[in-house]
């Protein structure tokens, strides 16, 4: 009790070192919460299949818009990305008919270009790694006198998620009078 | 030049191995774990600032905090207490480190949430995708199907499910083709064929619709041909209903 600096400290009660005591507590424990709040977002199941879901539309989008594109001057460059894009039995599908489908677009002449409108994801089972994606598509074709046409298309796909990333398994246009599946 | 920064922390020690409580208290943020490493950062420090400052020893006996336990008891050997500005500079930093962890962890989960795709709840809120497909499914073949005399349904349908552009739009539209449709004997129907959700967020929804429009001129047997359809509808939710209130074709 010799120095004044210290008279603060050595009264018996003390309530500041109790108040800060007091806060600390408190901050501990909303760190605490915010540290389990933040563990509960980072590991929401919901999340990560709102990823998947985006993921595999972008991927969809870019496939069919992939198969959709094809330039007869580039034309082995334009099936590898065909090939790369698809798995199972449509990539089959391709690698088997690659060779007598390339000589029809030599033969032709044409280039196609697709651009997608509009696309979205119908259905995602995020554990089996398959989704159906729905693509509104416009495909330019410029003949090989140059004259070009429009069309525009409904495409539906099924993708298939292989290492990680989603490729397309199957592709066909929308039945027109078909049957309603939503 | 480690020496020179050795030499200097080594020499420096003494007098300041109890630097000022703001001081100190930054320097603990740094640290990840405050509580446990904060007894024993500053001890082989300690023994020497009692020397050079000497303290009171009740001060220290009297009221050793929980923070403090961890340190006192290694150094029971030494008659030196804790000194109570440690006391206070250790809580103070892990008070801060608490503090600011927390509020990193709140604005980490904030990002988390916010962030788009977990905020588009199509496919990810079943309930609510399967409701706005069928609503606007259903909305759209009210609006679009038509039976020669019966424009007028149609035009009821679309004051009830239609609303803002999308309303006017059809308005127009329809202002348009009303007397043909009626003359010509025109008979319509639509039916959306295939409907996703591109994008739900709570009470707005954008969706992706394919529709079949069968359309048959006169009467009976004419030839119906049927088209194919590619709209973009943004919904609204209104009430318990989703009201389409922008429709592109795409």
């Amino acid at each position: 009790m010799k120095r004044a600096v210290r008279l603060l400290g050595t009264g018996r009660p003390r309530p500041l070192p109790a108040l800060a005591l007091a806060l600390t507590l408190a901050a501990g424990g909303s760190a605490a919460w915010a540290g389990q709040d933040w563990y509960r977002a980072a590991h929401d199941e919901r999340a990560a299949y709102a990823a998947q879901r985006d993921a595999a539309l972008s991927a969809g989008e870019q496939a069919v818009q992939n198969l959709n594109t094809l330039d007869h001057r580039e034309l082995e460059q334009g099936l590898d990305l065909w090939e790369s894009s698809t798995t199972g039995e449509l990539h089959e599908q391709l690698a088997d008919g690659r060779d007598e489908f390339a000589a029809q677009v030599k033969e032709a002449k044409t280039v196609s270009t697709a651009r997608v409108l509009s696309g979205a994801v119908t259905e995602l089972d995020d554990r089996a790694g398959r989704a159906r994606v729905l693509v509104a598509l416009r495909v330019t074709v410029e003949a090989a006198d140059g004259a070009k046409t429009d069309k525009d298309s409904r495409m539906l796909g099924e993708l298939t998620r292989t290492g990680g990333r989603w490729k397309l398994s199957a592709l066909g246009q929308a039945p027109v009078g078909g049957t309603s599946t939503g | 030049m480690t020496p020179t920064w050795l030499r200097r922390g080594s020499a420096a020690s003494p007098n300041s191995a109890e630097p000022e409580p703001a001081e100190s208290g930054t320097a603990e943020l740094d640290s990840a774990e405050p509580e446990p490493a904060e007894p024993g950062t500053p001890e082989p420090g300690t023994p020497e600032p009692d020397s050079a400052e000497p303290t009171p020893v009740e001060s220290g006996t009297a009221e050793p905090t929980p923070a403090e336990s961890g340190a006192s008891d290694p150094e029971a050997a030494a008659p030196r207490p804790p000194n109570g500005r440690l006391r206070k500079a250790a809580l103070a930093g892990t008070a801060a480190v608490l503090v600011f962890g927390g509020c990193g962890f709140f604005y980490a989960a904030h990002q988390l949430r916010s962030e788009a795709p977990a905020r588009n709840q199509a496919l990810t809120d079943t309930e609510a995708t399967t409701r706005v497909v069928g609503d606007v499914g259903n909305a759209l073949a009210r609006v679009f199907s038509y039976t020669p005399d019966g424009t007028a349904a149609a035009e009821r349908s679309a004051s009830t499910v239609l609303d803002g552009r999308a309303a006017r739009q059809y308005e127009t539209l329809f202002a348009r083709v009303r007397e043909d449709l009626t003359d010509q004997r025109v008979t319509l129907s639509t039916r959306a064929v295939r409907t996703g959700v591109i994008e739900l967020d709570g009470g707005r929804a954008r969706l992706l619709v394919f529709l079949d429009q069968t359309s048959r001129k006169g009467e009976g047997d004419a030839e119906a041909t049927t088209a194919a359809a590619q709209l973009t509808v943004t919904a609204r939710l209104d009430g318990d209903q989703w009201r389409i209130v922008d429709i592109k074709a795409r």
